[in-house]
């Protein structure tokens, strides 16, 4: 009897077999890929963000590859979700490190995260990129493999200052949502606007979360501001702005509300006559630099929507470029610790200023030194690893939000 | 591969010290605790400003049991007063009072901004090695101990005592016996273990802030012991393997769905895992190792 030689079955169950197997040794292909993890906030409080960041992180991957890689190695980029949760992410980062083998952990963006992601990636010698607030991240990373593409919260509350003494207030109160940013953005303007010799008038601290927060706001109006420095998130913003508006006191009062608070959607849920002169206050990206535009037309292709409603984006599209450029600086050293080490080196300020991947990569194989300006920033990492974004001053007029001014505080 | 096992491992493990407890107070006494994660909480802010203060870890743990199974005993006494479902709603408030009290009082908890810095346990206790295994061996050895003394405690007279308070504390009472001095030793000694295993927690993470302490973590416990098997030892540490299970394999999920967007992706795994939990429930009730049906 002749058996027959392969039934259909045997040969899909050898092909699959074979594909696990060239799968699980992946590596072990010609060129191999070098692994980058995407570490966002998919899902939980950043979840806003998080795909927008991860897309950002596949988009700058992709223009590596499709510029012959770094170095002639491909990226690839392996994603995980925080959840915007410390332990979540904690598990999240350790299945990047021992099961995906990733050689550089970037985009995570609530501080919390941030602050327990970075003892594992560091023992395990790997760099980590981040969009977080927190000025323990600086203190914390004594390795120097922490990168923060973010203004730490103290920055923005020096542009707060810097804002409410230009516009010439004098008796400012502040209102702060209690969590680390929140408390970061007020506390950073009363040190910088004490330091200037002025006095804080009445300062709240309240708890997320609640239907009202009309005791807490009688304690501000009390003592007669005529400006209220927020640390807020938009729910909370909404409500408080809505109590003022009906209780009818101090019709004159001024807002000053960080961008993520005081958006489109904040006008929208309150219209025009509530909203009408509360100043936003935000990061910017680097809005004149060919870079952002390189990059806000990608982001739009990518994901539809306009690179502005997401500013955490272009900065997880610069780790990636910027982590790409350092490992184009020196080919025979591709080691985790050897391309931290030549991050500064990529965004020095004597090199010549580069915006793109490719244009970088020119220059380095011309031998050049160069700068890279990033999308999100011109980056200038001090010595903490921090960067020093510029901030933008808009006004809500007759329901619209008019960009007034670029502020600049001291690097 | 080993490694992030070993880290879902000491997850989980830490996870079942705390359903371990749970499974005392409500599998075996039938006292009902919405409020393990205050617990938890307290023990994980003792040892962590403990080690910070410069004791050793060796004493800072021990210390994260005691302070939990201090902060207990009081609310034990309560449970004495209350009917059971009004118990459980005190316990909710009890580890939300908790948390906020952790997020107001910065000077010593650091508040909102949370902990950082805290000792590994490796470094902590001086143990050389992979820092993921030392947790590891460590959290294992406290899971065993746990479970010897529930063990012990469930076999002994006193173990058919609670489990007659468990059944019918009228009963009990008519027979003589005051069910009260038993739920406090009960709901004390428990409270032990959960304080042991947030102590556990603040050096792995090494990372404390308030946001970690909500009420989602009670819930998965309760999940974790239902899943288990209420009234059964082992289900206890069957059911926060199941659990940590669900959770951290559903990542895998990528990986076999790959034309999911990853927003896509979060959604798809919450859905997984509840609807895994259904199942399990749906064809076996009693939970994996338990003998009849949850009571209470």
């Amino acid at each position: 009897m002749e058996r027959p030689v392969l039934s259909m079955r045997q040969v899909l169950l050898a092909a699959a077999g074979v594909a696990a197997l060239g799968i699980a040794s992946g590596q072990a292909f010609a060129a191999e890929p070098f692994l980058v993890g995407a570490l966002n906030p998919v899902s939980g409080a950043g979840s806003p963000y998080g795909s927008g960041m991860q897309k950002a992180i596949a988009m700058a991957a992709d223009e590596i590859n499709a510029d012959g890689g770094a170095c002639g190695r491909q990226i690839q980029v392996v994603s995980e979700d925080t959840q915007t949760s410390p332990d979540a992410a904690v598990l999240a980062v350790k299945k990047l490190i021992d099961v995906n083998k990733v050689q550089v952990v970037m985009g995570t963006w609530s501080s919390g995260v941030t602050l327990a992601v970075m003892p594992i990636t560091t023992a395990a010698g790997l760099p980590e990129m981040n969009t977080s607030g927190a000025p323990a991240i600086s203190t914390e990373d004594k390795a120097d493999l922490v990168w923060r593409f973010q203004a730490t919260n103290g920055r923005f509350g020096q542009a707060f200052a810097k804002i409410a003494k230009e516009r010439g207030f004098k008796r400012p109160a502040t209102m702060a949502y209690n969590n680390a940013s929140g408390l970061g953005n007020t506390e950073g303007f009363a040190k910088a606007w004490k330091e200037d010799g002025g006095k804080v008038v009445a300062s709240v601290v309240y708890e997320p979360k609640q239907a009202s927060y009309r005791s807490e706001l009688q304690q501000i109006l009390a003592a007669n501001p005529d400006v209220v420095v927020m640390g807020s998130y938009l729910p909370d913003t909404t409500i408080i702005l809505r109590e003022w508006y009906q209780s009818g006191q101090n019709p004159d009062l001024k807002w000053i509300i960080p961008g993520w608070a005081a958006n489109e959607k904040l006008v929208e849920a309150l219209g025009p006559d509530v909203t009408q002169g509360v100043i936003a206050v935000d990061s910017i990206s680097n809005e004149n630099a060919p870079s952002y535009a390189h990059f806000a037309e990608a982001y739009k292709k990518a994901t539809g929507q306009p690179a502005g409603s997401n500013v955490y984006a272009a900065m997880t599209y610069d780790m990636m470029v910027l982590w790409g450029l350092a490992m184009q600086a020196d080919c025979s050293k591709l080691t985790p610790e050897a391309i931290n080490g030549r991050i500064r080196g990529v965004d020095s300020a004597s090199g010549d200023k580069v915006f793109t991947f490719a244009e970088g990569k020119k220059a380095l194989e011309a031998g050049k030194a160069i700068n890279y300006q990033g999308a999100s920033s011109q980056l200038a990492f001090d010595q903490y690893g921090d960067v020093t974004p510029d901030f933008s001053l808009s006004v809500v007029e007759k329901g619209e939000i008019v960009r007034k001014s670029v502020v600049t505080i001291g690097k | 591969m080993l490694s992030y096992l070993l880290a879902v491992a000491v997850v989980a493990l830490i996870y079942s010290l705390m359903t371990l407890a749970l499974n005392l107070q409500f599998g075996f006494t039938g006292l009902i605790n919405f409020g393990v994660v205050g617990f938890f909480a307290i023990g994980a802010y003792t040892s962590a400003l403990l080690s910070q203060a410069g004791l050793p870890l060796e004493l800072t743990l021990p210390c994260a049991a005691l302070a939990a199974g201090l902060a207990a005993w009081p609310v034990a006494l309560l449970s004495l007063r209350l009917r059971i479902e009004y118990f459980a709603i005190v316990m909710l408030g009890y580890a939300e009072t908790i948390r906020l009290v952790i997020s107001q009082e910065e000077w010593l908890t650091g508040g909102v901004r949370g902990l950082p810095g805290i000792a590994s346990l490796s470094v902590g206790l001086g143990i050389p090695g992979d820092p993921t295994l030392v947790a590891f061996a460590l959290a294992l050895a406290c899971v065993v101990g746990a479970v010897l003394v529930s063990r012990r405690l469930v076999h002994s007279p006193f173990g058919r005592m609670i489990q007659a308070i468990r059944d019918d504390e009228d009963a009990v009472r008519a027979l003589g016996k005051s069910p009260g001095r038993f739920k406090v030793a009960v709901f004390v000694v428990s409270c032990l273990f959960v304080g042991l295993s947030g102590g556990l927690y603040a050096h792995y993470i090494t990372y404390l802030a308030p946001d970690q302490f909500g009420a989602l973590l009670t819930f998965y416990i309760w999940v974790a012991m239902i899943l288990g098997g209420a009234g059964s030892v082992g289900g206890a540490l069957v059911g926060s393997a199941i659990l940590l299970g669900f959770i951290e394999g559903s990542r895998f999920l990528h990986d076999l769905l790959p034309g999911v967007s990853a927003v896509e992706m979060s959604s798809v795994r919450l859905g997984v895992i509840g609807l895994s939990m259904m199942l399990l429930m749906r064809f076996r009730p009693q939970g994996l190792l338990g003998g009849k049906a949850g009571c209470g």
